[in-house]
């Protein structure tokens, strides 16, 4: 097994090796919108001195972790998977004695996070001169503790990901549902602002949603905003998520694949 | 007028395209209309938190959403579909066929496909703007509409230019896939007033990628925040960019040759 995902790893990486240029205008469609927030926030802690107890540095600090936090755990299995369905080329990754998502797809998720990320690094370097964030909260423990926390953020994500992309066997509107998606998922994992901001009514929601693990969470673990009782809970809860994502992708999976009819076959 | 017209038949078939997939046209508005509820929960939460935002209140951030609104509808609706379809006609020669209507190319490059569900959203952005100018209490003098007007029109003038000149480039560069994203990704910048902005993003989105001009400065023209003499310098603007665009375009058409001849 190791074997297969070591083989599809360097095909992948190939594979989107050769779309630098397209890589480096996606990064900076991405980057565009935290930037544009940690403006209109800092500039807003500034004229007050401090919003909700956050300071202009809080909102620094958080929206320049999230550009690293969000690039980790977003996944595009949506954009890479979605029209296999729908056009019918997925018949041919079928007949490979592997899972077409759990192995490939993810694969190449995991290549284009890697060569973003190594695009991203310099990028986020001149912001940092640009924004001039104050880390000094930021402990060694903390970042050690982040990494299984961006992992299990990921691995939910891409288990919703994939489960929703297979949503295409039944409907072609399945761009539609992505955008419904990508709202949904905005609000409530904390992309949009840091989620102690939003109304009372989202907060609670945000709570019991698995949404926060792919942003929030991460980001209070590294900011060292949480006591560690929390982070404990929390991992916890993250777990049942990931445990419910893959059931629901699996059992999606499983009755999507007996409609599949390959168009064009 | 042969080009209005020209931009009636248009409308008459892309509406004939539209109509074939009814169901996606309401599911668009419907989308539309949660990024709207989405726009003012934005809104809400900032304003829950700080009763002015660079010097602007709600109701004027709320009229500002309505003018990126309606300059991102212009966008949606008529530049990014032509966009795609250009790329592709430059790379396998198909423009020849549009370079031969008797017809201005630029012209029909820029209008001949209209997403027509979109007017929905230019009803939203008027509504957005009349309602934004009633909250924040001022009812702007008939001069002051003029001149918004006015704005909008050149800063809307200025953002097509620099798409000219930037799909003009794929003439030169025939691989230049990627020539309106920078465009599209700075759009988002013009949700906010440009004043709120740290000074090196202020200078990219008012000089280099100029959306502040489409967005931000028309609503100080309605405010009465410019001088007579600074409007008149960014309708100046507006027309020069287009007459530099519409030179930059007819280069490039003299450097076109064609892909099967």
């Amino acid at each position: 097994m190791l074997r297969i995902y070591r083989r599809l790893w360097q095909v992948t990486w190939a594979e989107q090796w050769q779309y630098r240029a397209n890589l480096l205008m996606y990064l900076l469609y991405w980057l565009v919108s935290p930037v544009i927030y940690l403006a209109v926030w800092t500039t807003i802690a500034n004229s007050r001195g401090s919003v909700s107890g956050l300071t202009a540095n809080d909102f620094v600090t958080y929206y320049m972790t999230l550009l690293i936090v969000d690039q980790l755990t977003s996944d595009i299995t949506l954009h890479v998977f979605a029209y296999k369905i729908l056009d019918g080329t997925l018949s041919g990754e079928l007949l490979r004695p592997v899972h077409p998502i759990l192995t490939n797809t993810l694969m190449y998720n995991i290549a284009f996070k890697a060569l973003t990320f190594m695009v991203l690094i310099p990028i986020w370097l001149v912001l940092y001169l640009l924004f001039q964030p104050d880390y000094s909260m930021v402990t060694f423990q903390s970042v050690l503790l982040s990494i299984p926390a961006i992992i299990l953020g990921y691995g939910i994500s891409f288990m919703l990901g994939a489960a929703l992309t297979c949503l295409a066997f039944w409907t072609t509107r399945i761009y539609s549902i992505m955008e419904f998606y990508f709202a949904v998922t905005t609000l409530f994992s904390g992309q949009f602002v840091p989620l102690q901001l939003m109304p009372p009514v989202i907060q609670q929601a945000a709570r019991f949603l698995p949404f926060q693990y792919f942003i929030y969470f991460p980001i209070q673990i590294i900011l060292g905003r949480l006591p560690i009782e929390t982070i404990l809970w929390n991992f916890g809860y993250g777990l049942v998520w990931l445990v419910v994502a893959y059931a629901i992708f699996r059992r999606v999976w499983r009755e999507g694949l007996k409609r599949f009819s390959a168009v064009g076959a | 007028m042969a080009s209005l017209r020209l931009i009636g038949v248009f409308l008459k078939i892309n509406l004939q395209i539209a109509l074939a997939y009814r169901a996606d046209t309401v599911v668009n508005i419907l989308i539309n209309f949660m990024w709207l509820g989405w726009e003012l929960l934005g809104l809400s939460i900032i304003f829950s938190n700080t009763d002015t935002l660079g010097g602007w209140g709600p109701g004027e951030l709320i009229a500002l959403l309505g003018v990126f609104r309606l300059v991102n509808m212009i966008m949606a609706a008529v530049i990014w579909p032509a966009t795609e379809k250009f790329n592709a006609s430059v790379r396998d020669g198909s423009l020849d066929y549009t370079l031969l209507q008797p017809v201005n190319s630029l012209f029909l490059v820029s209008f001949s496909r209209i997403v027509v569900w979109r007017i929905w959203d230019l009803i939203l952005a008027v509504s957005l703007i009349i309602i934004g100018i009633q909250m924040s209490g001022g009812a702007p003098s008939p001069f002051n509409i003029v001149i918004f007007l006015l704005l909008v029109i050149s800063g809307a003038l200025v953002i097509y230019s620099l798409w000219i000149v930037l799909v003009a480039l794929t003439f030169w560069f025939v691989k230049f896939d990627n020539n309106v994203t920078i465009l599209q990704a700075l759009m988002d910048s013009g949700r906010y007033p440009v004043t709120v902005y740290p000074p090196w993003l202020r200078l990219i989105v008012t000089y280099l990628i100029p959306i502040a001009v489409a967005t931000t400065v028309p609503l100080q023209g309605l405010r009465g925040d410019l001088s007579n003499w600074q409007v008149l310098v960014f309708v100046g603007i507006g027309l020069g960019a287009f007459w530099t665009a519409t030179r930059v375009w007819k280069a490039g058409v003299r450097q076109y040759s064609g892909a099967s001849s």
